[in-house]
């Protein structure tokens, strides 16, 4: 029985897939497991860890293997026996990691992710990029939370780490109660993703096929595949192009089709990352009209949206947070981040074209009460985005503008979007792309 | 980088944008074909490959005559298959041109708006290969001297011979690759390239490991049809010195005439490829295959 | 819009997923699937991967017939060139092709979904058959005839069964192989470029592996086609059995160990090289 234990426990330890399902009084035992067992020995006896050790690794695993096969899709099971699991999980732990809010969807404990540069490089390069540092997040079960930054700023690493493809190089990840670099095979089941831009499927095959083969992955029976391929086509509008290969295709459609391939396959939690890239402004409102009433009618599915459009996060989000340089800046609704700045006044300025460059004392940014500016030279005149304390400052803008021979065209009050918080909290606007900054670290040597 | 400015900065070819599309072509496929691996393991590619590739027929020659490379035909045999390797290579690098920027770097929409001469590009893209396929013909030819003694003294080799007949190898090589690449884009990607397909194929017919006179006589006049036969021939000639005589060849054809006949090919190759690569372009653009996508 | 339609995927009741061993084989099919349909529509393969593999062995052929020798080495050509189809097969429609995949963004959604690597991976292979079992079909039957190969078939059941359990082994290898690109770009597809003439030459597809010497034969039995070419040979040329290396039973033997060797090392491989894919953003990562 311990032999055979061991055994079982091999197969965790090696995360094999069994590929023979012989079930027997004590599990799927295979010559496959038997072997893997020995290379486990082998492996753990070359690094010295004693039988005890051993057996503890693999009873840690076993509680694993044993929960996953208990939960099933039922997210009300998953819940209580996640929590379960996860106590469990904790007391057999040796290092005391982080304890999991099983009401969350998704969390997050200090994510951080680096990026080593390889290549060739010369004296004073970047060795290395800093993705995200210190990222916490909680979005609960049911929510459609948004991630809003800049190019560059780490949206689409923080999505791939909670999707499973790249693992955190500090800190914790949890999807669905389970982590992200452990649990990496039973979160597959419950989620999917779709990117803007993507351009996977095999463009000898028709768009039908491609969904098929794609909802076939996620163990979707023939009938069912089909039929919800179908619902599917219809509500994004391809429904006529499902016999077209998928070569033949626009961008746009292109992009509906990953669309369809996201949903498909019923997930629990959807990573969105900028599904509306390349779609017409009629399409990218009938998907964000899907996203919503999708949501509507599955209260208790979550959705992570990143996008760099204003607008589509503020229709959609439940909850946003603001991301830049890998950090995240501010976490709210978008009603009380924008209320952050209803203490100040915002205007936008048309003036004539802004003198030479002054010294830095002489910069409007140093006019008292000016919070933030955004300026943009435009053909024949400067568009200027002020942020004031209050509205008394204003007048002294208007005196430096003068001072610097600039003439004022038009002036507007306005009340503040997420573009102001986002420049309230950031200090340059959205398109401003971060990508290329690095954390860097000097060569030692040089 | 530095080497293909200054080659640019040259006035005439700044001026002509054959020229220059053929020389920044070069440089981009070196720096595809050199960047992807550290100096060690492309030096064991580039030395184990071709020796692995020769040795399959010397231990095929061994095991039939107990060993005896002193006979003149193991020299032949030997030397043909290593000239051969710059057939593939050459061939393949400039057909496998369309496949990578079409299928894999996805450039092929933006290559073709620009005013380059995709023709002289893809001639250029196959300057890397040519230069791999030359060190790797060099290493086989230098592992045979050394190892099998084979009877090539540097003193006798007929050195204008060797080089006018492989320069004009080369251009025959790069027009025939040229005409598959054409054919390419018209194609699916198939996990196998048409280059090497079909130089395995020649390999049947123009006699660089065994005599055409060993074909039956109905396939041996399609031996004449292609260069690779003549340029082979007159390469053996020109490295084996007088010792080429221990196993003559084409002995209707002298150096001359074996010259003769591939300067009319590489001319006939250079005109038709061109027309055929301009049909090609134009039957791929009406149908928009210019950036298809077509993995399975 | 279609209410009914609309109705399904607004519907809060669970799609019904499959598991296991059944999702196993569901993803097997559904990535073959892409495989034997492209055979179908893009045609241009019929020709280039029958006639002109043909020609290529018929080259080695004649070199056999220019040097006298005896009529049996002639077959081992057109036995070992036909093998060289699945060994091609493996490598370049398996293994790279996740290369492929990875440009493409299809390897990130392979990884993304709980479908198993190892079935996606069958499924290439199983799907690319057609191509290769064409080819193999095409070389041995042409061949034997054009060259006028005769065999002598000690025993067809051996002989069956040497194949099969060659190819388990050899697929099992592949899936080894294709982990390598989990990890890896250009450099791995440089490695699967320079296994090719290597392995003709250490597994001995054109001529008797004994040739090679005792321990180049030995290292070179890791390779499943090795042993697999040799013990055919034997069953299909009786008529000498002193060039074979090791007796029909024992490669046999070995051949099943490596192919549950390779198979359960095939597992573990795509498990690891996946983590470190993960930890280093390889997996995700488009360059060269």
């Amino acid at each position: 029985m311990v032999l055979l234990l061991y055994a079982r426990g091999a197969v965790c330890l090696l995360e094999v897939d069994p590929l023979l399902g012989v079930k027997s009084a004590v599990g799927r035992c295979t010559v496959a497991h038997g072997f893997c067992f020995l290379v486990t020995i082998l492996t753990k006896a070359s690094r010295g860890t004693t039988i005890h050790g051993l057996y503890v690794c693999i009873a840690k695993r076993e509680c694993s293997e044993k929960g996953r096969r208990e939960l099933t899709d039922d997210p009300i099971k998953q819940q209580s026996l996640t929590g379960h699991l996860e106590q469990r999980r904790v007391s057999f732990s040796q290092d005391n990691r982080g304890y999991m809010d099983t009401s969350l969807a998704i969390q997050t404990i200090d994510v951080g992710r680096i990026y080593k540069l390889r290549g060739p490089k010369h004296k004073g390069d970047p060795k290395q990029v800093v993705a995200l540092k210190d990222v916490n997040l909680e979005i609960g079960r049911g929510e459609l939370f948004g991630l809003l930054g800049p190019n560059g700023a780490g949206k689409t690493t923080l999505i791939k780490i909670l999707a499973t493809l790249l693992l955190p190089t500090s800190g914790q990840a949890f999807v669905d109660g389970l982590d992200v670099t452990r649990d990496m095979y039973e979160i597959r089941r419950r989620i999917s993703m779709v990117s803007g831009g993507e351009t996977s499927g095999y463009g000898l095959l028709t768009v039908e096929e491609n969904l098929w083969m794609f909802a076939r992955f996620y163990g979707l029976d023939n009938k069912t595949a089909r039929e919800r391929i179908s619902a599917m086509m219809e509500i994004v509008g391809i429904a006529d192009r499902g016999r077209s290969k998928i070569s033949d295709l626009s961008t746009g459609l292109r992009q509906k089709m990953n669309f369809v391939r996201g949903f498909i396959c019923d997930p629990n939690i959807v990573f969105l990352d900028e599904p509306t890239l390349g779609l017409d402004v009629g399409a990218a409102r009938e998907v964000r009209g899907f996203i919503k009433q999708w949501m509507h009618d599955h209260p208790d599915r979550t959705v992570l949206l990143t996008t760099h459009y204003m607008a589509e996060a503020d229709e959609l989000c439940d909850r946003l947070a603001i991301i830049d340089r890998g950090q995240v800046l501010a976490c709210d609704t978008p009603e009380n981040l924008k209320k952050r700045l209803q203490r100040e006044a915002i205007f936008n300025l048309k003036v004539g074209p802004l003198g030479p460059k002054p010294s830095r004392e002489s910069m409007l940014e140093a006019v008292p009460g000016v919070r933030q500016v955004t300026v943009v030279q435009k053909n024949g005149h400067t568009d200027l985005n002020l942020i004031l304390a209050a509205e008394d400052a204003l007048p002294g803008v208007l005196m430096h503008l003068s001072q610097r021979g600039s003439n004022l065209i038009s002036l507007e009050k306005r009340e503040p979007t997420l573009e102001d918080v986002f420049i309230d909290l950031v200090g340059r606007g959205l398109d401003v792309d971060t990508s290329h900054d690095a954390d860097e670290e000097s060569d030692e040597h040089s | 980088m530095v080497i293909a400015q200054r080659i640019l900065d040259i006035p005439f070819v700044r001026r002509s944008n054959a020229l220059r599309s053929f020389v920044v072509a070069a440089w981009l496929g070196w720096q595809i074909e050199s960047n992807w691996a550290d100096p060690f393991l492309f030096a064991i590619y580039s030395i184990a490959r071709p020796i692995a590739g020769v040795l399959i027929l010397v231990v095929m020659y061994s095991v039939i005559t107990n060993g005896a490379l002193e006979q003149p035909i193991f020299a032949y045999i030997y030397l043909g298959n290593a000239l051969y390797m710059l057939v593939g290579q050459v061939i393949t690098g400039v057909s496998w041109v369309v496949i990578d920027d079409r299928e894999h770097y996805r450039t092929m929409k933006q290559l073709h708006t620009t005013p380059l001469n995709h023709y002289t590009y893809l001639l250029g893209r196959g300057v890397a290969r040519l230069i791999i396929g030359t060190i790797s013909v060099l290493i086989t030819i230098g592992f045979g001297i050394v190892a099998f003694k084979l009877p090539i003294v540097p003193a006798a080799i007929d050195w204008p011979l060797f080089i006018v007949s492989t320069g004009l190898g080369v251009i025959c090589l790069a027009t025939m690759g040229l005409i598959l690449g054409a054919l390419t884009m018209m194609m699916a990607r198939h996990f196998w390239s048409l280059g090497e397909a079909v130089a395995g194929a020649l390999y049947l017919f123009s006699g660089a490991i065994f005599p055409l006179e060993t074909l039956p006589n109905w396939l041996r006049p399609l031996g004449y049809i292609f260069p690779v036969t003549y340029w082979l021939e007159v390469a053996r000639r020109s490295l084996l010195g007088p010792n080429a005589a221990g196993f003559p060849t084409l002995t209707a054809f002298s150096n001359e005439g074996l010259i003769a006949i591939l300067s009319g090919f590489a001319v006939v190759l250079s005109i038709s490829s061109y027309y055929f690569y301009r049909w090609a372009l134009h039957q791929a653009m009406e149908k928009g295959l210019i950036d298809m996508e077509t993995g399975y | 819009m279609n209410t009914a339609k609309n109705a399904l995927i607004s519907s809060t009741e669970r799609v019904p997923k499959a598991r296991g061993f059944k999702l196993f084989w569901i993803t097997a099919w559904a990535r073959a699937y892409p495989r034997i349909v492209g055979t179908t529509r893009e045609r241009s393969w019929l020709f280039f991967e029958t006639v002109l593999p043909l020609m290529g062995v018929a080259a080695y052929v004649f070199v056999y017939r220019a040097i006298n020798a005896p009529d049996e080495y002639i077959g081992f050509v057109v036995v070992g060139g036909a093998m060289t189809a699945f060994w091609l097969n493996v490598l370049w429609s398996m293994a790279s092709q996740l290369y492929w995949d990875k440009d493409m963004g299809n390897l990130e959604l392979y990884v993304l979904s709980p479908g198993p690597m190892m079935a996606i991976l069958l499924g290439m292979a199983v799907g690319g058959l057609v191509m290769t079992a064409s080819r193999a079909a095409i070389i041995l039957v042409a061949g034997s005839l054009i060259f006028r190969v005769s065999y002598q078939i000690a025993s067809l059941p051996l002989l069956i069964l040497t194949f099969g359990v060659t190819m388990a082994a050899l697929y099992g290898m592949g899936m080894m192989f294709a982990s390598v690109f989990l990890a890896s770009g250009r450099e791995a597809w440089h490695i699967s470029n320079l296994l090719q003439e290597p392995i003709y030459l250490a597994s001995g597809f054109y001529f008797p592996v004994k040739a090679m010497g005792f321990w180049v034969a030995t290292f070179a039995s890791i390779i499943p086609l090795t042993l697999g070419l040799d013990a055919m040979r034997q069953l299909l040329f009786s008529s000498d059995p002193t060039l074979g290396f090791l007796s029909v039973p024992l490669e046999i033997g070995i051949l099943i160990f490596l192919a549950v060797f390779f198979i359960a090392g095939a597992g573990w491989m795509l498990a690891k090289l996946e983590e470190i894919g993960r930890r280093e953003g390889r997996l995700i990562e488009r360059r060269r």
